[in-house]
């Protein structure tokens, strides 16, 4: 089957090899990593390119960079065409250049074999801070990215083996908390170079024609897979429209509205947004192509390995230059990786599903976290971070299952980790009180979504800045093959802030100061739920209730379900079926 | 040894080996089946299998035995089963949700697929109670403990009948006094109940870790205490002089009274006796640098030693659970020989982690099962004997083994059916080489400086073929390797792993005075644990290892060291010990970067009599044990070659034979591939050195 001379079994082995080499330049980085954000929230991505630069594999790490270094590595190649040699490093961030948001910052080292080059080992991640006025970047008040921070279009960092520490220097110098910064350059030069020794070692053992052949099968193979997949589908057009709630900007709420187009075995994907608006949520084209690669990923349920085969036979447009989807400079952007590219998801999450019902998954529910900065007594630094515990969401249900508790946001799919609470405690100069699961949070459905978490704060002796960002306050998670709620209040997120006994609820972007003995508390949402929830098994029901992640009030309103005794948990069936009917 | 015998018992997922070693050396394996329903059964069985082969009565090895060491999968299956306690959280009110949080994370592999289960909940949501109470990262009291809140999740509990209770506080390693003072109350409420308090059972910083690791050993416990009661009694019936010894995780031996409070410490106990037998086999020759392979029928396990010690996991996903104790690092592939060869969504032939397991079994074995699987290529290759091993009673089915191999790969891939089952021969051996990267690469070790040991009755088809793979020239095959691990647990010492909290920046005579008082106040308790048992001070050793990073940092890397005075100068030396051992692991250090520890350990060992070791008599020339020769296939293309079969139950130490040939021993076979040459040791190993030219495939 195989088109160029390629046995089966060493192909079977390059592939291994390939992945092992993924995964030990993704140890590397998250092993010595500074920014909580890149080593526990997993927000970064390691990846290998062939010479064209083709992506020959990206590991399973975050759908929010699942597209984005497609593109990105396209550029900074172009941008070198004729100028790329041996022990050069390249770093670049800027999204005109394909890069997602400036403070995801990518590393990319060619590698050379027999004098050609062969190979890039590449590396992307969320750094703590990038300069500018904000404190870790998110600053709700840019109206241009000049505003957001420190813009890197491609440079070289080694220039054929010889740091340029001058350059280096620079960047550094505009940047906070410099000691985190340059340690996280340094895990991401360490990662590459780990690939780069595993690929050379690769090519020794089997020779580089040969090696090349079989990524070039591997690409086929990908390509042949996903069409398989997109060729069950009927032909047709099908659209899905999601709307990105106002969290604050004054703009109003806006479509996103994706246009499917299923022919053969080949899919085209487009979006259409509104105009690009002076507030911090724009996405760049490159950072557009994650929202819809993960809206496609949620139809093709792949399991790894991923590489660019699989979009061969996707294009997309993303609309005109200067809207939201397909933002041009000097557009704001910082938010982008969540806000709108969860909601740009859910458009083409929706129109696969009407593509193929049953089996697209509900929404994830959405980013809806916060930053927090200031002066840490305890070692008389200053701090900050974004703050991973605080964005942990509820999963969609999916036609076989619940979904799952506590491991969105929708753009990271579970790839998260938040980081035990002691060591954000031992970091930072905060106390953390509460880090729970919550009551009727979950989307309800005959599969129930996930339940959503509460991050509840108090800084423990220096006032805290909290700097929110997100949406996913005002409209749930979407359902699934007809799953809606009734209590949609407990659905949402929203920041609740006590101070003197009183609590406000804030649900748009804010930079509060929070004060020793005041609160801040983050929720954030459930999944939504896929099917009926009238036509949910009323055991489950109750075993919820049991549980607390529904209450007998939801038990009743999304539910159907009238339980009679709180301790009991009793059912009355009569009632409950009398309930149930009246919606049926 | 004090004493006439030692008897070891490890007990497996379908056989449960003996390991009965005499005064004189001999050390012989016995085989009975495993029997999970009620455990010291399978214990009663061996010993009665082992009076009708040698005639000795349970009663005399038992009553003259110097030391009855178990290991034992009880924990282990009730973990994977899920039929431990009924156990209730007791937790910081806001945290009761930590164990099922999990970090926020859903496992690497399944992120898109729409099946993928959570984790089952040990403890249920409405089992875990939160209290009032609070102490913070400096270990200053924010909320006093609310008594009230305690006796009410004891009287919940005792409504819904719990057995087990585990109690877990932020910051309670700080300060411990809150959670001290909630056991006190629910012993005074729940006196039935065994009760876990996580600050005791691991205390070290990070909250879910130790939530998680109380819950593990709050419901093991109670089946754990049951066990070794069962044991101990029966053994004290059968004339014990000492008491029964349990094999831990951390490779050591313990009390049963130790493995009934930390039950934690034996639930991956089987594998880790693997790097002690190493050394022990190695030791003739020096060696210290030993990869091990272990290779079942479903799975393959790999352990290593570096220097003399072996790596150890903290912090790591077991069974899905996060447990934090030190274990013996065992990477566990699902590649045996049951495993199954198929061609995935792709259309690349892959092979495993689905198994035949023994029922159906391999096709070969003819009952019933059609897939092919390791065990039919290696029999297609010519490997393995169709009579069936030489002790054994199952003969092999090489045309169902081809049929399968036929129909289920090589007509799909085009290849003939020797060219699939070399080229399944040749991905499991890949698969197995990927994760024996794991605890080489990962860990910052080169594999090409290590020698590789074979333990497990399915490896030694493959071990030349993975020491080719990996680049490593010397290869050690026990004549007990079919039992190694079992005869790891009778060389083992008493350990035990003693552990504190220290998060403190090294610099300055206040951050060294802290660690030297942690490590001394650690190093008293182990040595007082050990005196009470009998150990005299030459016999009690100590190792030390620091969690330790740059600042900022958030994952620690582990650093070793030996016990030295711990002074101000002190802490360059620990420092560049970490430097070190980050390059080694990560490319490169920051020797200008604050580094700061999180955690301190002690391991305090009591140093047990080892028991003679084997002796072959001198061999006449290996030509005296051919036992005549088989087509084998050793290269991609399917070429068959004339191949020497050996009988190594007539070889004598210095008997040497040139791949490539196979030697056949009672329980395992081993394939000597072109290449290399094998002789076997007057200590009963068989040392394979690569000795060039003639390298297959």
């Amino acid at each position: 089957m195989a088109k160029r001379n390629v046995d089966p079994i060493t192909l079977s082995v390059v592939r291994g090899v390939l992945e092992t080499t993924q995964r030990e330049m993704t140890l590397a980085l998250e092993q010595t990593a500074r920014s909580s954000v890149f080593n526990l929230a997993h927000d970064y991505s390691t990846a290998l390119f062939n010479h064209a630069p083709e992506m020959i594999l990206q590991g399973q790490d975050i759908p929010i960079h699942l597209g984005s270094l497609i593109p990105a590595m396209k550029s900074v190649a172009k941008y070198f065409e004729g100028d790329i040699h041996d022990g050069d490093l390249m770093l670049h961030n800027d999204p005109s250049y394909g890069g997602s948001h400036i403070i995801d910052t990518c590393m990319y080292m060619p590698v050379f074999y027999e004098g050609e080059l062969v190979f890039w080992t590449v590396c992307k991640g969320h750094l703590t801070d990038i300069g500018g006025p904000v404190p870790a970047g998110y600053n709700p008040n840019a109206t241009e990215i000049y505003a957001e921070g420190l813009r890197i279009p491609p440079i070289k960092i080694w220039d054929q083996g010889k740091p340029r520490h001058d350059v280096m220097n620079m960047i550094l110098s505009n940047m906070r908390a410099r000691r985190d910064q340059e340690g996280d350059f340094n895990a991401l030069i360490g990662a590459c170079q780990v690939g780069a020794r595993n690929l050379k070692r690769l090519m020794d053992r089997y020779g580089k024609a040969m090696v090349q052949d079989c990524i070039a099968e591997l690409l086929d193979m990908a390509e042949h897979h996903m069409r398989s997949l997109i060729a069950e589908v009927p032909d047709g057009t099908y659209t899905g429209t999601a709307i990105l709630e106002d969290a604050g900007h004054g703009y109003g709420d806006f479509e996103i509205t994706a246009t499917v187009t299923i022919k053969g075995d080949g899919c085209h994907i487009a979006i259409q947004s509104p105009p690009q608006i002076p507030y911090f949520i724009n996405s760049y084209e490159g950072n557009s192509h994650s929202g819809v690669y993960l809206g496609l990923m949620m139809f093709a349920q792949l399991p790894p390995p991923y590489n660019e085969g699989l979009y061969r036979c996707v294009s997309t447009d993303m609309g005109p230059k200067g809207t939201l989807c397909n933002a041009k400079s000097p557009a704001p952007h910082m938010n982008c990786t969540t806000t709108p590219m969860e909601t740009l998801t859910d458009a083409v999450r929706l129109a696969f599903e009407q593509a193929a019902p049953h089996k697209v998954s509900a929404s994830w529910g959405h980013a809806n976290g916060c930053n927090i900065a200031g002066w840490d007594k305890r070692h008389d630094e200053e701090y900050v971070t974004m703050v991973l515990a605080s964005i942990i969401s509820g999963a969609g249900a999916t036609a076989q299952a619940d979904g799952w508790h506590a491991v969105g946001p929708e753009c990271c799919f579970g790839a998260l980790t938040s980081g035990d609470i002691e060591m954000l405690e031992h970091s930072y100069p905060i106390i953390i009180h509460r880090y729970s699961l919550m009551e009727d949070s979950g989307g309800a459905g005959k599969n129930r979504g996930g339940s959503g978490t509460c991050w509840e704060v108090e800084p423990l002796d220096t006032p805290m800045t909290l700097i929110t960002f997100g949406e996913g306050r005002r409209i749930p998670a979407m359902g699934a093959a007809g799953a809606k709620s009734a209590m949609v209040s407990k659905k949402v997120g929203r920041l609740e802030v006590t101070r003197n006994g009183a609590t406000q609820i804030i649900t748009d972007n804010v930079i509060e100061t929070i004060q020793p003995g005041e609160r801040a508390a983050n929720k954030n949402p459930g999944g939504g739920g896929y099917g009926n929830a009238f036509e949910r098994d009323v055991q489950k029901v109750v075993e919820d209730v049991r549980n607390g992640l529904v209450s007998l009030e939801g038990a009743r309103l999304d539910y159907g379900v009238v339980i009679t005794d709180r301790d009991t948990l009793a059912v009355d069936a009569a009632a409950t079926a009398a309930l149930r009917a009246t919606a049926a | 040894m004090q004493n006439t015998y030692r008897l070891g018992i490890d007990a497996g997922g379908t056989f449960t080996d003996f390991i009965l070693a005499d005064r004189n050396g001999e050390v012989r394996i016995f085989k009975a089946l495993s029997t999970p329903q009620d455990p010291t059964q399978a214990i009663r069985n061996g010993l009665a299998l082992i009076e009708e082969e040698t005639g000795i009565t349970a009663t005399e090895i038992v009553s003259n035995a110097d030391l009855c060491i178990n290991g034992t999968t009880v924990g282990l299956n009730a973990l994977i089963q899920h039929k431990g306690a009924r156990t209730g959280l007791i937790a910081t009110a806001g945290h009761e949700d930590s164990i099922e949080i999990r970090l926020g994370h859903k496992e690497d592999g399944y992120r898109y697929d729409p099946e993928y289960p959570p984790a089952r909940m040990l403890v249920p949501r409405y089992l875990r109670r939160g209290v009032r109470e609070r102490v913070v990262s400096t270990g200053a009291v924010h909320t006093p403990l609310h008594e009230d809140d305690v006796r009410d999740a004891c009287r919940h509990f005792l409504r819904e009948g719990v057995d087990s209770v585990a109690i877990s506080f932020v910051w309670s390693v700080l300060h411990p006094d809150h959670e001290l003072r909630a056991a006190e109350i629910v012993r005074e409420m729940m006196p039935g109940v065994r009760l876990t308090v996580g600050s005791l059972l691991y205390p070290q910083v990070r909250e879910y870790t130790r939530t998680s690791t109380a819950i593990v050993n709050a419901y093991l416990a109670p089946i754990l205490s049951r066990y070794v009661e069962a044991v101990d009694g029966y053994f004290r019936s059968l004339g014990a002089k000492n008491p029964v010894r349990y094999f831990q995780s951390n490779g050591g031996l313990a009390l049963g009274s130790v493995v009934s409070d930390q039950s934690v410490y034996a639930i991956n106990s089987g594998p880790a006796s693997a790097p002690q037998a190493a050394l022990y086999i190695g030791e003739p020759w020096g060696l210290k640098n030993i990869i091990t392979v272990d290779m079942g029928g479903t799975s393959f396990d790999i352990t290593l030693t570096r220097d003399g010690r072996a790596n150890v996991s903290k912090n790591i996903d077991f069974l899905r659970y996060r447990i934090g104790i030190p274990m013996i690092q065992v990477e566990t592939l699902g590649a045996g020989g049951g495993s199954i060869g198929w061609i995935d969504s792709m259309g690349l032939l892959q092979m495993g982690p689905q198994s035949a397991g023994s029922e159906p079994g391999p096709a070969s074995y003819d009952q019933g099962g059609e897939k092919p699987t390791t065990t039919d290529a290696n029999l297609v290759l010519g490997y393995l004997n169709p009579d069936g091993l030489v002790g054994g009673r199952l003969p092999l089915a090489v045309q169902k083994a081809t049929k399968a191999i036929a129909t289920h790969l090589a007509q799909p891939l085009g290849l003939s059916v020797e060219q699939a089952a070399y080229g399944m021969f040749t991905i499991v051996n890949n698969n197995m080489v990927n994760a024996i990267r794991r605890v080489s690469v990962e860990r910052g070790y080169d594999p090409r400086d290590f020698v590789l040991n074979c333990a497990g009755g399915a490896t030694g088809a493959h071990i030349t073929a993975l020491a080719r793979e990996m680049g490593i020239t010397r290869v050690l095959v026990s004549k007990l390797a079919s039992g190694l691990c079992a005869y790891g647990q009778i060389i083992s010492d008493v350990k035990y792993n003693y552990m504190a909290p220290a998060p403190v920046r090294l610099e300055g005579a206040a951050a060294a005075a802290k660690l030297d008082g942690l490590f001394k106040g650690l190093e008293t308790r182990g040595r007082d644990d050990l005196t009470k048992d009998g150990f005299t001070e030459d016999r009690i050793s100590v190792r030390r290892s620091l969690d330790m990073r740059y600042v900022g940092q958030v994952h620690e890397c582990t650093v070793d060291v030996d016990p030295f005075p711990l002074d101000e100068a002190a802490l360059e030396r620990l420092k560049a010990a970490f430097h070190a051992r980050h390059e080694e692991l990560y490319t490169y250090s920051e020797p200008a970067s604050m580094v700061e520890v999180v955690n301190v350990e002690s391991a305090i060992s009591g140093r047990v009599d080892k028991p003679r070791r084997m002796t072959i008599a001198k061999g006449t020339g290996a030509a005296a044990a051919q036992a005549g020769t088989r087509s084998m296939i050793f290269a991609a293309d399917g070429t068959p070659r004339e191949t020497p079969v050996y009988s190594g139950a007539k070889l004598g130490a210095g008997d040497r034979i040139v791949g490539p040939a196979v030697i056949e021993e009672v329980t395992t076979t081993l394939v000597v591939e072109p290449g290399w040459t094998a002789e076997l040791t007057e200590t009963g190993v068989y040392l394979l050195d690569y000795t060039g030219g003639g390298a297959a495939a």
